[in-house]
């Protein structure tokens, strides 16, 4: 709920995603084909950026309005509790950016074929950089909005990658399970080991 | 009767300062205890380390669990109201102690009780409307929802009217009655029946 009215949280993102994208076609003309082999990276880069935009806000308020110390406090998991709140991330950023892809993808002329390995590619891969941005907001709290971004950046570059493979190779015909299988386990394993790292990093800033 | 908290010998150092040193007392149930200390002496470092929250160099926490037994970690929910309150401006007063997880299954008519009892009648007021004063004033609403062993405040008479600081030693007297315990902090002692500890 509150997340829903600080509209700020996921229109940001949203709008920086779309903006990004239209920039392509403005400056390198309305050719086809080059948009349509571009369109992979674009999207990604786009998508991986804009999820960035608003990890800041995953803990921040929670720490200056001493809502974290209940977290703490509370006999429940501190486990739970981080999921949670990166759930609501995804939910608030990461699903409005998936959204927005289809619009994107017609915008760089991307194949219809291409649009549900794009879409899964995305699903899988902006919940894994929830997770990442959630160390990252975790580790920079009470610090610099942007040094969570750059906490974050270096480590987003296998998701990026995987990211692109599962289109480019949806693009070429070729099979892109195995890319869309790695990032489902990043996925699966990133749930439980990077939200056990995102308590230890939270609980440092008591220290 | 035995304690709920035993503290013994607690010391917390910081950057080769002591910000306490060799801190003891127990928490009978219903009993109060008063930290009182300058600015800076180590009050909310103090509340913070017997929550876990930091950790303590020296000394032992120990607390009581259901079958007699003393545990070096916390066996009981305990509620903790820092200087920041845990109020969210995007919500309104209700809002603001409604979502608090001791709150679920309470009907509204509930709620607005508590709020009516701390003097709050404002309930669709958005948080980041109302003064400092009323914001305490929700955090107090929040001490009712349940009846915790142990109430850890920081602070709890600072910028408050006299109207509210006689119902805060209402409610803590009313909650002592119940068998619930205050540990509070305080730059110097307060109107309330405790055991002051000087750090």
């Amino acid at each position: 709920m509150i997340a829903f009215r600080r509209s700020s949280t996921y229109i940001t993102p949203l709008i920086f995603f779309l903006i990004v994208v239209t920039f392509f076609p403005l400056a390198l003309g309305p050719q086809e084909s080059l948009l349509s082999s571009l369109a992979p990276g674009v999207i990604w880069i786009a998508a991986l950026l804009a999820s960035l935009l608003a990890v800041e806000t995953i803990f921040s308020e929670d720490f200056r309005d001493g809502t974290l110390d209940d977290f703490f406090i509370s006999l429940e998991p501190s486990f739970i509790l981080v999921f949670a709140k990166v759930m609501i991330h995804w939910l608030i950023t990461g699903l409005p950016i998936l959204v927005a892809s289809s619009i994107a993808a017609i915008i760089l002329y991307l194949p219809l074929d291409s649009f549900i390995p794009m879409l899964l590619s995305l699903l899988l891969g902006t919940s894994f950089m929830s997770l990442l941005g959630a160390l990252g907001a975790a580790l920079a709290l009470g610090k610099s909005a942007i040094l969570s971004a750059i906490i974050v950046l270096p480590f987003s570059v296998p998701t990026l990658l995987m990211g692109t493979s599962v289109i480019t190779s949806s693009l070429n015909n070729q099979d892109f399970s195995g890319f869309l299988m790695i990032m489902g386990a990043m996925l699966a394993l990133g749930i439980p080991g990077l939200c056990l790292l995102t308590v230890e990093a939270l609980l440092l800033n008591y220290e | 009767m035995l304690p709920n908290l035993k503290v013994e010998n607690l010391s917390c150092v910081r950057s080769d300062k002591a910000i306490f040193d060799e801190v003891s007392f127990d928490v009978l149930p219903g009993q109060n205890i008063e930290i009182i200390g300058s600015n800076g002496s180590g009050k909310t470092t103090l509340l913070r380390t017997l929550l876990g929250l930091i950790t303590q160099d020296k000394g032992e926490i120990v607390w009581l669990d259901d079958a007699g037994k003393y545990h070096n970690y916390r066996t009981f929910e305990c509620l903790y109201q820092g200087h920041q309150l845990g109020i969210k401006n995007l919500l309104t007063v209700f809002e603001n102690l409604n979502i608090t997880k001791h709150a679920k299954g309470m009907s509204q008519e509930d709620i607005y009780k508590h709020l009516e009892r701390v003097g709050l009648s404002n309930v669709n007021e958005f948080a980041s409307n109302i003064s400092v004063g009323q914001r305490k004033r929700i955090a107090m609403a929040k001490w009712l929802l349940k009846e915790f062993k142990i109430y850890f405040i920081d602070e709890p008479f600072s910028a408050l009217d006299d109207t509210a600081t006689l119902l805060i030693e209402k409610l803590i007297k009313e909650l002592n009655a119940k068998g619930c315990s205050f540990v509070i902090t305080g730059h110097r002692p307060s109107g309330i029946e405790a055991t002051r500890v000087e750090i």
